[in-house]
């Protein structure tokens, strides 16, 4: 065996698969909600989630990622993007990497290649969290009611992503348009998070989109 | 005949819109815009409450945040009860129900009102010290008693039905009080493009412009705030607060404002709607505009219903067209004082007359009352209030302030309504909420906040500016400064202009003299929250408490809600009388948050309820309900705890589990283990030196157990740690140390060994674990997997890669069971289906589901350990009987060698784990008892350890437990005792504490 036990996960689409708001039904409630919600939530589920080490101040590190992705490492607070993929500062050695579920094992092993004999680490982490993509009007408010980090346009342009402190938990928020926000949540805390959001824009209406 | 005490016109209320609200039952009219206590006084309701102490009569002395009497309790129906409000405060709507907090049987006629005006000396100050100390044992019964007769106020005993939340609030400058200089300050600052916060805690903003006889610009003032208001709203980056009550200023200029959205609606809030929201405010600069609160003097009788403040005389009549009375008789020591005169007189009411304590006061406003043919008394105060429930007229007499002397027999008018005012004290409580002290200040007699180190800046009243053009002008330039100090260009703007007017000083009056002297003169009441007089603080005085802390504590001056909002200055100033010295040498008290109260579900906010506290779940929990499992919590997790069948008890179901798992094949959800995925050639050494056991000789393939231990040599964490390439491992930890385990490799690498070229990332939510344990698991597991799961192939610890159920997973052979094990790691989205494959496929070998409290039982057998029940971080692996799990000959130093290696950590007789075998196979040891070595021995007894886990006879066919006894490891075969509550003892045998398969034959196979 090698010295990095790289693993293909991923059974294939033909699998009985479940993401982590598997039980909130989410497809049910499409439509339900008030017209003109201040807020609109959906799960971009079933990506893949690597997270990705390395030094960031290394030129041929920063090269290998840009090789294998074609995507320029982010700098700090920030998230870079493509059609495909995206890429986050998560920190100053460490990224969070999401591509189109099932390409998980096959972006591993490019990077693996691209950055082979570096010092780095690559794990899939596509089972232990998901994407929520919040948008409306009403969004930055129920960010307000959540985080201690301040989500002004001033301090969180589009493009921007921070862990931080979200109601009792932690999260990463990511800005990725003018009124569009998405969660990085794990997945034993979906529940909760999935409960917070509810309440915390129920004044302002919630749509769910599948 | 309704609302008698309203003007026929003037104020700020909608007279179309009746409300109808109810007062200790009885039912009322009010308007729109009143507030309950502009409610209730043109009502003629004068009798709101019982004091605290003394049970006297009291009426509604003030129109804000410093009224001290009007404290009711409001709420249509049990669930809406609100205790504390205050009248003043609370704002008119329909259906409202208010009823008195204080008195006991009813506010007309009060039981205790008897007593307290039989005995003057009932209750002296330090009454509670004093008389119901001793005996203590009959404090409960007092305390009953008091509370009851006191009352301030109840809780609701069912559920609140609001809702009440938090809000995250950043902005450059945020500004507290929405009065003239708080607009002036906001105005500036908002111009200047900077982020601008505006509280303020009354229904609109303006605060003393609504009711202020001042032109501004030639205008009526309360234009010129609707004008400001508008000009604030339109810009984006304003946010505006109205009924929001900056209650504390912490740190960092980290403030905190509760603010009332539907307190004004009604008893509930309207569906969908939040009633109370706290903002959590980090401000880049604070504007302090707090104003300044009006003092009242200290006279004999101050307190009966029909005294009230100066300026709230004003406010009810211009803000609310009410007359709180129909004869007036001022008491002042200032000029400013003069507009409720002249307020009164404008109204078509009568002014008795105004008793001036200064000797010739010739002001602007002094002139203009003496232009109206309003009588004046100069030199001279009203001494005494006269009535019993309410004024029916008041004393007035001549006084010598210097000499502190009456120095005429004055007279008694006839009045119903005594109006008095005794200075203005700045608001300085958000200024020293952080320990600035405020500073006394002679031209304005009143203490102004101190330095602090705050990046605030403070305007207007709470400056001591008072002058209504000054003011204006002191918050346009604070709010400039806090602005271009945030860094934002401000620019410069017209003020409004104000009348000049001239203004003569005020006179240091505070307790007003009486021709009987303090002790012996009609009590002078300072705080009427707390029942504190005037002769109060002078005998606290006599009795040597001389420090303003000492006083404030011995007499309640200040207590409570109240604060000393009105009281504080006066009483300090009586204080320092008494003793003979100056205020500023007498200091003043601190205040700290919250400056008027919150009410317990602002505080919680959302995190009530099910949102309390995070709960996780694993992929499998739906599984877990579906098959009615109750859960256990373990950190935040839920954990299926055991899975009852019909009929089934904890311990029949666990007994069943155990079997099931020693017989054939139980399935256990261990998905919450942490898992940390660890990469970098120097991996293994890292572990080296993070266990206490040795990791080089690990090979690919293979797994191994591993005990993590603090600096002390103290066992923290442990778990099975599995090489998956010669620089990859995956850790597993215990549930509840997934976080800390990954936080401590992680500060044990950036801070000690950054050379050291190793990763770690968690993968506790990646991975889910289903784990087979018992017999038959091979059997199964074949039937769903493509691995070999040959016995020579794969043998006990370690692992194999393949599809188990379709799905790509890793297979760990390790046993917490003692059974033959497989746990099977899936990436999580595909773990119910997989889980689904094994359950079907497990029917024939009576596949058992078990939880926590079978693993439990099932390890306890086999004598391994729980870190965290069978230690308490004052364990190290020798006392825990596993110096096997210690390499202490690693190349590199390792965390808890030298701790281990202490003195103290190698002695004999330290506690040591050990298998306790009680003497009665049906006895049950309690968790946590302690243990004795001669049960006979007088108490206090010696004792020689406890029991850390303990089980019922189960599969062994008798009771055993874990526990830790000193010496323990070299006293197999001795007997301990455990003396119970109830007298019993139960004796047990110290055995080893592997009770099942010694030699490891069954997970060995």
């Amino acid at each position: 065996m090698s010295a990095i036990n790289v693993f293909q996960q991923n059974p294939g689409p033909e699998a009985k698969a479940q993401s982590p708001l598997h039980h909130a039904d989410l497809a049910s409630l499409v439509g339900k909600g008030r017209k003109n919600a201040g807020v609109t939530l959906r799960e971009k589920k079933f990506l893949g989630h690597l997270t990705l080490r390395g030094d960031g101040h290394d030129q041929a590190f920063a090269g290998g990622v840009h090789k294998a992705l074609g995507l320029e490492l982010p700098v700090a607070l920030t998230v870079v993007a493509n059609s495909e993929m995206s890429l986050q500062w998560v920190g100053p050695d460490e990224w969070l990497l999401i591509v189109p579920g099932g390409q998980e094992f096959a972006v591993e092993q490019k990077l693996r290649d691209a950055l082979d004999g570096q010092h780095i680490q690559v794990v899939n982490v596509t089972g232990g969290q998901t994407l929520l993509e919040l948008r409306g009007p009403n969004v930055r408010d129920v960010l307000m009611k959540s985080t201690s980090y301040d989500v002004h346009p001033n301090n969180f342009p589009v493009g921007k992503a921070v862990g931080t402190v979200f109601a009792k938990s932690q999260l990463v928020i990511r800005r990725t348009a003018e009124d569009t926000w998405e969660l990085v949540i794990r997945r034993s805390f979906s529940d909760y998070w999935w409960l917070w959001l509810q309440d915390a824009s129920a004044e302002y209406g919630l749509a769910i989109e599948a | 005949m309704s609302q008698t005490y309203r003007l026929a016109s003037g104020g700020r209320i909608d007279r179309s819109k009746v409300l109808n609200f109810t007062f200790n039952g009885k039912t009322y009219q009010g308007y729109a815009g009143d507030t309950l206590a502009a409610a209730l006084l043109a009502n003629g309701v004068d009798i709101v409450g019982r004091s605290f102490k003394y049970s006297r009569p009291r009426g509604i002395i003030a129109a804000g945040t410093e009224e001290p009497n009007a404290i009711l309790q409001i709420g249509a129906s049990e669930a809406t009860q609100i205790p504390n409000v205050r009248a003043t405060q609370q704002a008119l709507y329909a259906g409202l129900v208010a009823t008195s907090t204080n008195g006991w049987p009813n506010v007309n006629n009060d039981m205790m009102g008897i007593i307290g005006k039989v005995g003057g000396s009932m209750m002296p100050p330090g009454f509670y010290y004093k008389t119901f100390m001793y005996p203590k044992s009959f404090w409960m019964t007092y305390e009953k008693y008091i509370r009851k007769a006191a009352g301030l106020g109840r809780a609701p005993l069912q559920n609140d039905p609001d809702s009440y939340d938090y809000m995250n609030q950043h902005c450059d400058v945020l500004i507290v009080g929405a009065g003239p200089a708080g607009l002036a300050a906001a105005l500036a600052a908002a111009r200047s493009g900077a982020r601008v916060i505006l509280a303020d805690e009354q229904e609109e903003f303006g605060g003393t412009l609504l009711d202020s006889r001042e032109t501004l610009d030639g205008k009526p003032a309360a234009d010129w705030v609707s004008a400001v208001v508008a000009e604030l709203e339109s810009l984006p980056e304003v946010t505006l607060l109205p009924r929001s009550t900056v209650n504390g200023y912490h740190d960092h200029n980290f403030l905190t404002i509760h603010e009332r959205l539907t307190d004004h609606l009604g008893d509930r809030a309207p569906i969908g709607q939040v009633r109370q929201r706290v903002h959590r405010v980090r401000a880049n600069r604070v504007v302090l505009a707090a104003g300044a609160h009006e003092r009242p003097l200290v006279y004999g009788n101050n307190d009966l219903p029909g005294n009230m403040l100066a300026g709230a005389v004003s406010t009810y009549v211009r803000r609310y067209g009410v007359a709180p009375g129909r004869k007036l008789v001022l008491s002042t020591n200032n000029d400013h004082a003069y507009r409720a005169a002249l307020d009164w007189h404008d109204a078509g009411l009568q002014v008795v007359a105004i008793a001036d304590a200064r000797h010739n006061p010739r002001g602007s406003l002094v002139e203009e009352a003496r232009a109206k043919g309003i009588r004046i008394l100069t030199s001279s105060a009203v001494i005494e209030a006269k009535g019993s429930k309410h004024v029916t007229g008041a004393r007035v007499a001549a006084i010598d302030v210097q000499a502190h002397k009456v120095t005429s027999p004055g007279e008694t008018l006839d009045c119903d309504l005594i109006a008095t005012s005794g200075g203005y004290s700045p608001v300085v409580h958000l200024a020293s909420h952080l320990g600035g002290r405020p500073v006394w200040r002679e031209d304005i007699l009143g203490f102004v906040p101190g330095d602090a180190p705050q990046k605030r800046v403070c305007v207007g009243g709470v400056n001591g500016v008072y002058a209504l053009g000054d003011v204006i002008a002191d918050g346009f330039e604070g709010g400039v400064r806090a602005a271009t100090e945030a860094g934002f260009k401000a620019s410069v703007g017209t003020l409004p202009k104000t009348l000049a007017r001239k203004e003569e000083a005020t006179v240091a009056l505070f307790q007003v003299p009486h021709d009987k002297g303090t002790a012996r003169a009609p009590k002078q009441f300072v705080d009427q929250q707390n029942d504190v007089t005037a002769a109060a603080i002078e005998l606290a005085t006599r009795e040597g408490f001389e420090s303003v802390e000492h006083v404030k504590r011995y007499t309640a001056l200040g207590f409570g809600t109240d604060q000393g909002k009105l009281g504080n200055i006066n009483g300090l100033a009586i204080a320092a009388r008494s003793l003979g010295i100056g205020i500023p040498e007498m200091g003043t008290t601190m205040f700290r948050p919250n400056y008027t109260p919150v009410t317990f579900g602002a505080v919680a906010g959302r995190h009530c309820g099910h949102l309390f506290e995070p709960v996780r779940f694993t992929a499998l929990h739906a599984w877990h309900i579906k098959n009615g499992a109750e859960f256990e919590d373990v950190g935040q997790w839920k954990r299926p705890w055991y899975f009852p069948k019909p009929g089934e008890d904890i311990h029949t179901a666990v007994a069943r589990e155990c079997k099931a798992v020693r017989d054939s094949v139980g399935l256990l959800d261990a998905s919450t283990l942490g898992k940390i995925d660890i990469q970098g050639p120097d991996a293994r050494e890292f572990l080296n030196r993070i266990y206490s056991n040795a990791w080089t000789k690990l090979d690919v393939g293979k797994a191994r157990y591993g005990l993590m231990c603090k600096e002390d040599g103290m066992v923290f964490d442990d778990g099975v740690t599995a090489c998956v390439g010669d620089n990859h491992f995956i850790m597993t930890t215990t549930t509840g140390g997934a976080a800390r385990v990954l936080q401590w490799l992680e500060l044990y690498h950036q801070t000690e060994w950054p050379e050291m070229k190793v990763y770690f990332t968690s993968v506790t939510d990646h991975w889910a674990t289903m784990t087979l344990s018992g017999p038959n698991s091979r059997k199964l597991l074949a039937e769903v997997s493509d691995i070999d799961l040959d016995k020579d192939g794969f043998p006990f610890m370690s692992w194999k890669e393949g599809l188990v159920g379709g799905v790509p997973a890793r297979v760990f052979r390790i046993s917490f069971t003692g059974e033959l094990s497989y746990e099977i790691n899936v990436q999580a989205n595909y773990a119910m289906g997989v889980l689904e494959q094994v359950v079907e496929a497990g029917k024939k070998y009576n596949l058992t589901p078990y939880g926590t409290e079978t693993m439990h039982v099932l390890r306890a057998e086999k004598g391994f350990i729980i870190v965290g029940q069978d230690t308490d971080g004052s364990m190290t692996p020798d006392d825990l009987n596993m110096s096997w799990c210690v390499g202490r000959n690693k190349a590199f130093s390792w965390i808890g060698l030298r701790g281990m290696n202490r003195e103290d950590t190698t002695r004999d007789n330290r506690k040591q784990l050990v298998g306790l075998k009680p003497v009665d196979p049906n006895v049950w040891l309690p968790e946590g008892a302690q243990l004795v070595f001669d049960p006979k021995q007088p108490i206090p007894m010696d004792m020689v350890g406890h029991v850390t886990s303990s089980y019922a006879a189960n599969s062994l066919g008798y009771s055993f437990a874990m526990g830790v006894v000193k010496g323990g490891l070299k006293r197999m075969g001795e007997r301990v005792y455990s003396p119970q509550a109830d007298g019993s003892v139960i004796e047990a045998e110290i055995v080893s504490s592997v009770f099942f398969d010694p030699k490891g034959e069954r997970q060995n196979v």
